[in-house]
């Protein structure tokens, strides 16, 4: 007896986000209408997108397999973003102010300015920016970069339920996208969308990152609250149905497992691709769970995911919007 | 809206409105249509008109028909005998007058007379704006104060700016009272006036307040998004001033028609008016927040009194006391050997007392130590204490006194070196040496409570006042009060039932874990957790009207024995996402309610007993229907309906709601020890009120049996009546 279908269909779609703008290349994410890779169930018009992180200041704390594949450019973003896109293929680039935070360097926002528009100016694809972590710094950085940079269309990263107006307010003003950061909670993830919209701000400009844990370090936490968004959205909820972008790679890269040298740890195998493989692992499992962006470190692990990506989404665009 | 006020703000706009279309005609006369106007370094044309006209004005023509659409706007100057010029003829009147205004000081330069000149700066570019307008729209300055007119003399003007600049309040002044201006004022006294002090003088003319107006259009339409365009879009303008921009206006010295004509336009924005001389006042809210106008206000309570009817919201980013403070010293315990000074616990009469008062008979920030403070007693010592706090909230309801009171504990467990235990009369405080070398006094306790409660509860409490007795005469005096504060209060709480209130409140904190589980709290059910009765879930939607906690509406009764009612199953569908439409409120067989993780206690059905058991969360043993705790979590948890297993509270237990469409209390036949050492004597009073007073002996608990034949066997023994009810499945 054949194996009978009855595909689902569901009340809810997920919004269509265009990155970038102006003169700079668009790309769009979300638009699907049915659980993630569920094909027989819906369409997917829009593949996850790929992006890897490159950082203001050399970083201190990546393992050397990590920062490998970027000798000679680390802490020249325009170079490393140069790298990432056309020699390692990523979709998009995320540059990290790690510098920004005053306990790493204090650097200053006009110098976070003129990193950004390096990067703009070096590479036509959208651009994330990531912001030195919660807090006033966070805001004086992001916000000098919103302005100055206004109609890129760039994705800032991100807002927190404390401290959410600010970003809102220039994410409005200069027409950036926004991304909302909630602590693996489904309801808080909610409630800052609420302040959003409350906020002025437009939900097609938003998106999720529901904090990743990274894989062994709280990865099925994350998993578990994307799916549960994922129904949330699909089951019709306006306020949870934004694309979602998860940071793999920082936090598979933070995971004692994916650094320790061989030397140290004999049974556990070459480092390198101990590392790669911590980062593909964490990264598949949340593309499963709808990850509509991924943020990854190695160019290699890039790689083998967009091999996997590209035997799903076979017929479907590379994020043309 | 006063008919005085009305009047002359309505003979104001003719006023200013026919002055504007003199000028123009002269400026049109002279320099033709095409001559080009506008003010330096904004994108946004003459913004004022832009916003409320939705017209961009870029040359003298434009303005031509702006103010020819503004001049439809203004009613009639009214008459002896008319008897209706009332609030929304005085809107169009002012909204009319600002567009004058701004057409006035738009042709200025075409007529030779300099926007900026001396110390007035004139209108703001728009650098500025993004600079400092996301100030106010995120909540970094709480607010700006448009001051129109003149102070009394020198001293007077810089108190006031002082005053407003402590609060971090920026500062807009423009207009003169018989030619006197209050940055004269501050510039014959030496005070800077510029961007970077928050002084900002406008014009010496009553126009040039508008361009404080225009910032605050600026600010909508660049941060909130907003386009300009017709009536709705202007609405959307004003609205978003109205709730994000926390602005008002001082009006300093006499009024005249043109100043209650552009008073009568700031209130469109939803700023209200602050007068120190005698007007009449406007108190009844309907277009700001609060009052419109305010009259006869003291110079020097004049900051105070328009945060007040502003609501503008102040925090204080660091609490003023000379130890760390946090919730990670929440835990800390002060030793006998480190200890300063202690009240309370067996040694002293000490307690907490707290209370609303209206919003006039409180002194915000008032911290008073009446008695011995920490330096005039001897190391060790200890005294009585009465923390006695008075708290004032427009939102403020007599229902919310005892859970601000309830959090004075948290609250003063936060400071490093405090140490504090009970609540209400049983308190016991601890103050360490260190902390009191550190510089911490008694004071400073009220200092802590001041913060923390406009802090954390800035949606119900504006002002507050601490008084610390530390003399036993005042303390006893103060006793009885409290006392009878804390009977009323429990009273209270018992007089509230389910039949009582229209709205019950849902609580989703949990759908994160479980994400279909929603609870429903009701006066007599409180929710599973035990960390949220109905009163909590109500304070926190006055608090967080998008948190966790909302109102339900009851609506038409469905089952008054299961207790289901039509408006909570509607919300009850949708919440679960649609897995479950319909709720009961008092069985645990037919529709029982979810139950997330959190639950303090399981309570299940008992085959062969006719009755339930009731298992807390500590105990590890094994219980008579063959699962422990945990065994029992799995099957209740999740968020899904399993009749004959919920999760509860322990307090529900003694509620009068108790499972009735069940059985009631008369059905529980097993518990744990902790559970009945809990709930005690009330458990043995709800016996009693059920009839049955010798129940309470007749509950097995796990010293008695802990599997289900011997307490079959117990149960018939003591003549248990659940045997006798049948059994419940």
């Amino acid at each position: 007896m054949a194996l009978e279908l009855k595909p689902k269909k569901w009340p809810g779609t997920i919004r269509t986000v265009t990155l970038g703008g102006g003169r700079r290349r668009t790309l769009a994410v979300g638009g699907g209408n049915a659980l993630p890779l569920h094909a027989f169930e819906g369409s997917f018009p829009h593949r996850p997108l790929l992006a890897l992180e490159i950082t203001d200041t050399a970083p201190g704390r990546w393992p050397a397999a990590a920062t490998e594949p970027w000798q000679g450019v680390l802490g020249q973003p325009a170079a490393a973003a140069r790298r990432a896109v056309e020699g390692y293929g990523a979709d998009l680039v995320m540059l990290h102010l790690a510098g920004t935070h005053p306990d790493r360097g204090n650097r200053s926002p006009d110098d976070a300015v003129a990193d950004v528009r390096a990067v703009l100016d070096a590479v036509p694809v959208p651009l994330i920016v990531r912001g030195p972590g919660a807090g006033r710094k966070q805001n004086d950085v992001l916000a000098r970069v919103a302005e100055a940079c206004g109609g890129e269309g760039l994705v800032l990263h991100s807002a927190c339920q404390e401290d959410y107006r600010t970003l809102a307010a220039v994410a409005v003003a200069y027409g950036h996208v926004l991304v909302a950061e909630s602590p693996i909670d489904m309801n808080i993830a909610k409630q800052l969308n609420i302040l959003l919209a409350d906020a002025s701000v437009d939900l097609n400009r938003v998106l999720i990152d529901p904090l990743t844990g990274g894989l062994g370090y709280g990865l099925e936490y994350t998993y578990s609250v994307m799916q549960r968004i994922r129904l949330a959205a699909l089951g019709g909820d306006p306020m949870l149905n934004a694309p979602v972008v998860c940071l793999a790679g920082e936090e598979a890269w933070k995971a004692k497992e994916a650094g320790v040298p061989r030397h140290k740890e004999p049974l556990w195998g070459d480092e390198r691709q101990r590392g790669i493989n911590w980062e593909v692992a964490t990264a598949l499992p949340l593309v499963e769970a709808g990850a509509e962006i991924v943020v990854l470190r190695h160019p290699e692990a890039l790689a083998r995911l967009r091999r996997q990506l590209d035997g799903w989404f076979a017929e479907t665009n590379r994020g043309v919007a | 809206m006063s008919k005085i006020i009305a009047s002359a703000a309505i003979r104001g706009a003719h006023a200013c409105m026919e002055r504007a279309e003199t000028m123009l005609a002269e400026a049109i006369e002279r320099h033709g249509r095409d001559a080009a106007i506008g003010f330096p370094g904004t994108a946004y044309a003459l913004p004022v008109i832009l916003s409320l006209v939705g017209k961009r004005v870029e040359k003298l023509g434009d303005l031509e028909e702006a103010l020819e659409e503004a001049r439809g706007w203004l009613p009639a100057v009214p008459t002896e005998h008319l008897w209706l010029p009332y609030l929304g003829a005085a809107l169009d009147a002012g909204s009319a007058t600002l567009v004058a205004h701004e057409a006035v000081e738009a042709m200025k330069p075409l007529a030779g007379i300099p926007l900026a000149f001396d110390f007035w700066l004139g209108p703001t570019p728009d650098g500025i704006l993004r600079e400092q307008g996301i100030k106010l729209v995120d909540g970094r300055m709480p607010g700006f104060a448009a001051c129109v007119g003149a102070l009394p003399n020198d001293e007077a003007a810089e108190q006031l700016a002082r005053d407003l600049q402590e609060r971090n309040i920026l500062v807009f002044m423009g207009s003169n009272s018989g030619g006197e201006t209050m940055a004269a004022q501050l510039n014959r006294r030496g005070v800077e006036m510029n961007w970077e002090t928050f002084l900002v003088p406008y014009g010496p003319d009553t126009s040039s307040i508008v361009h404080a107006l225009g910032f605050a259009c600026r600010a909508a339409l660049t941060f909130g998004g907003l386009k300009p365009g017709g009536l709705k879009e202007s609405r959307e303008i004003l609205l978003y001033n109205k709730r994000r921009v926390f602005a008002f206006v001082l009006a300093l010295g006499e009024l005249d028609d043109e100043k209650y004509a552009t008073a009568a336009g700031t209130i469109n924005f939803g700023f209200p008016v602050i007068a120190d001389t005698d007007i009449p006042e406007i108190l009844p809210s309907g277009i700001c927040t609060y009052e419109h106008v305010v009259a006869n206000v003291a110079h020097r309570d004049m900051p105070a009194r328009a945060v007040e009817v502003r609501g503008v919201k102040m925090r204080t980013v660091e609490i003023p006391i000379p130890v760390r403070h946090g919730p990670a010293f929440e835990g800390e315990r002060v030793r006998k050997e480190d200890l300063a000074i202690e009240f309370g616990g067996k040694y002293t009469r000490a307690f907490e007392y707290l209370i609303s008062r209206p919003m006039d008979q409180l002194q915000d920030g008032l911290i008073r130590v009446a008695g011995p403070e920490i330096g005039d007693v001897p190391e060790a010592a200890r005294l009585p204490l009465a923390i006695f706090v008075e708290v004032a909230g427009r939102k403020i309801q007599p229902e919310f006194e005892s859970i601000l009171e309830r959090h004075i504990h948290s609250f003063l467990s936060e400071p490093m070196g405090v140490m504090h235990l009970g609540q209400r009369d049983t308190i016991w405080l601890r103050i360490s040496k260190k902390a009191r070398d550190a510089g911490f006094r008694i004071e400073h306790l009220g200092t802590v409570l001041l913060h923390k409660l406009k802090n954390d509860f800035p949606a119900i409490v504006d002002k507050v006042q601490v008084t610390l007795f530390t003399n036993a005469e005042d303390v006893d005096r103060l006793y009885p009060a409290a006392a009878a504060a804390y009977r009323q209060r429990d009273q209270r709480m018992g007089a509230l039932t389910d039949e009582a209130v229209d709205t019950f409140y849902s609580c989703a904190l949990c759908q994160s874990y479980a994400p279909n589980h929603v609870c429903i709290i009701t006066p007599q059910r409180l929710g599973l957790c035990g960390a949220y009765n109905w009163l909590d879930g109500k304070a926190a939607y006055e608090i967080n009207p998008h948190g966790g906690n909302l109102p339900v509406k009851k609506g038409e009764v469905l089952d008054p024995v299961l207790g289901q009612w039509k408006g909570i199953n509607d919300f009850i569908n949708n919440a679960s996402n649609g897995a479950f439409p319909r709720f009961s409120t008092y069985s645990m067989l037919t529709d029982p309610m979810t139950s997330c993780g959190c639950f303090e206690c399981v309570a299940c059905v008992l085959p062969g007993t006719g009755g339930i058991m009731i298992v807390d969360r500590e105990y590890q043993g094994q219980t008579p229907v063959g699962m422990s705790f945990s065994s029992l979590a799995e099957m209740v948890g999740g968020g899904q309906q399993t009749p004959g297993f919920i999760g509860i509270g322990t307090l529900y237990v003694v509620s009068k709601k108790f499972m009735t469409a069940d059985g009631g209390l008369a059905r529980l036949v097993w518990t744990t020890t902790r559970v009945k050492q809990r709930l005690g004597d009330m458990l043995r009073r709800r016996c009693e009120e059920i009839g049955r007073p010798e129940l309470y002996d007749k509950i097995a608990d796990e010293t008695i049996c802990t599997e289900l034949e011997p307490l079959v066997a117990h149960l018939a023994a003591v003549e248990h009546p659940a045997l006798a009810m049948g059994e419940m499945i």
